[in-house]
């Protein structure tokens, strides 16, 4: 009974602590199959994971944060002392090698109607699913070289690198940080092979080819031996004939004279 | 003496019902390697591009020799029915003239279909596919059609990549060089297209979510024809030759029978 109890209060206790043990989670991979892809990761928005730190009649906002792996050993701060959240961006961290960077800003996702996952599968509502489920980093190509853009930049990520990710919530009215997630767990782009090192040796000969050759050379072979003997036994044929030729024409030339020899 | 005679009939039936086969198979090979030569499914310039175009060269080949053994089954019919020595002479001399070329023309098209595996496609797809730069103009115009034949594959087969799309994420290329991973982790002919021949749901492509890109590979659709015509070529050659070695056989021996 007083296990129960027990019991009953961790849950509790737990559920209070909640939002500080959850971190941003990769995009399901049913449904976001190139992911992370080379220099891309698709992120889940954070569906219910600041619920309990939410007022009703105040505005928020969502700041995602980016460092690499390696970046924990500089810095790993995404606040200053008075708890406004960093400004830092891609260029100024050199990619989230020198400490995080701000990657995105958007608006609470919506925890009470989250969208169905099942209607991506209708063309007129998928863009809509995919924009409220899920968040790509590094997918803009174009900003980093656009000297006219002020907004918060998402460049491409770095091929074969370990990244983590944080979500914050933000009050808008004092941008103040009201809560944050833990930093994920590390995860790793992709990494290319080069087209040079593929192995393009077809292995062994088929054993179509080896019948196809074998046959047809014997083949070949027989025919022209057989080409040769029918040759050679015509030119012997010739040769013989020519000389029973020659024998017959000698011995008529001898019986001729005898012939008219007895005529006469 | 009848019956002698009778048996010679017999011989020369049987002679002249092997030319009979033998023209005919002439001309359904030189029908059927001119439908190889058409190249009906636009798989030639990877072949080009590869150097390795020699089931096309077997192909040609059996074109001329088709129609040779057409003609020559013609002489042979008339110079065993007038057993006629020097006809025959003549016959059975081109006969083994055109034997030797179509076995060349098979033992060629069985040997090189050896070498079209996946992966010679692969490293050539990755190599030129989309590739600006060219040493000369050969190059750049092999590369630009590659391109083209690539382009064509993908989109009349709705399919991508000779394993799959994971192709170009796991490799480096020409085209991962040109086209940034985050607008193109592959080319967007992979895409699920509409009735305009642009994507269904660009994300979704991109992102690889199933119904909004092509998932297998091309490679099926690349050597299923090639080796029908591979196969085609070399196999029914090999028949055609069977058939006439036996009645070169029989020709040979008759032609030593004639007495002038």
């Amino acid at each position: 009974m007083r296990g129960n109890w027990v019991v009953l209060a961790f849950c509790s206790l737990g559920q209070l602590y909640a939002d500080q043990s959850l971190k941003p989670q990769i995009a399901a991979s049913q449904l976001a199959t190139n992911n992370p892809s080379l220099t891309t990761v698709a992120l889940e928005k954070p569906f219910c994971m600041f619920d309990s730190s939410l007022s009703p009649n105040k505005s928020y906002t969502i700041y995602l944060y980016a460092m690499m792996e390696s970046a924990i050993a500089i810095s790993s701060l995404v606040t200053d002392n008075r708890s406004k959240p960093l400004n830092s961006t891609f260029q100024q961290t050199n990619g989230g090698q020198l400490g995080p960077y701000r990657a995105a800003l958007f608006n609470v996702p919506n925890c009470a109607s989250p969208p169905n996952l099942a209607d991506v599968g209708d063309i007129n509502k998928v863009s809509d699913v995919l924009k409220q489920y899920l968040f790509r980093v590094g997918d803009d190509g174009t900003r980093l070289y656009d000297p006219n853009f002020l907004g918060v930049c998402n460049p491409p990520l770095a091929p074969d690198s370990m990244y983590r990710f944080k979500y914050m919530l933000v009050d808008n009215a004092d941008s103040i940080m009201k809560d944050q997630t833990l930093w994920s767990d590390p995860i790793k782009t992709r990494r290319v092979k080069l087209p040079t090192k593929i192995d393009t040796w077809p292995g062994r000969r088929s054993g179509s080819m080896i019948v196809i050759t074998s046959i047809l050379s014997a083949f070949v072979f027989l025919l022209l031996s057989g080409f040769l003997a029918c040759v050679s036994s015509a030119v012997k044929g010739l040769e013989d004939s020519s000389e029973a030729t020659r024998h017959m024409s000698q011995t008529i030339q001898q019986s001729e004279p005898r012939l008219q020899v007895s005529s006469e | 003496m009848a019956k002698d005679d009778n048996s010679v009939r017999i011989f020369q039936g049987l002679l002249v019902l092997g030319n009979v086969v033998i023209g005919m198979c002439g001309i359904a090979l030189t029908a059927e390697c001119i439908f190889f030569v058409s190249d009906p499914h636009g798989l030639y310039p990877l072949l080009e591009a590869a150097e390795n175009d020699d089931i096309y060269a077997a192909a040609w080949i059996g074109v001329f020799v088709g129609f040779a053994l057409f003609s020559l089954s013609v002489l042979g019919i008339i110079g065993v029915i007038k057993s006629n020595k020097t006809l025959l002479l003549v016959y059975i001399i081109l006969m083994l003239i055109i034997y030797a070329f179509e076995m060349a023309s098979c033992i060629t098209a069985a040997t090189h279909r050896d070498f079209l595996t996946p992966n010679p496609f692969l490293k050539q797809m990755l190599e030129r596919y989309q590739k600006l730069e060219a040493d000369n103009n050969n190059d750049k115009r092999m590369s630009e059609e590659v391109t083209k034949t690539w382009n064509n594959l993908m989109l009349q087969n709705q399919c991508c990549g000779v394993h799959g799309p994971s192709d170009w994420q796991k490799y480096a290329s020409a085209f991962r060089s040109m086209y940034s991973d985050a607008d193109y982790p592959w080319p967007h002919q992979c895409c699920v297209m509409d009735a305009r021949g642009s994507p269904v749901n660009l994300d979704g492509c991109k992102l690889g979510v199933p119904g909004y890109y092509n998932s297998n590979g091309c490679y099926d659709a690349i050597s299923g024809p090639m080796n029908r015509q591979a196969w085609g070529v070399a196999w029914f050659g090999f028949a055609i030759l069977c058939w006439t070695f036996w009645v070169l056989l029989g020709t040979m021996f008759y032609w030593s029978r004639i007495e002038y």
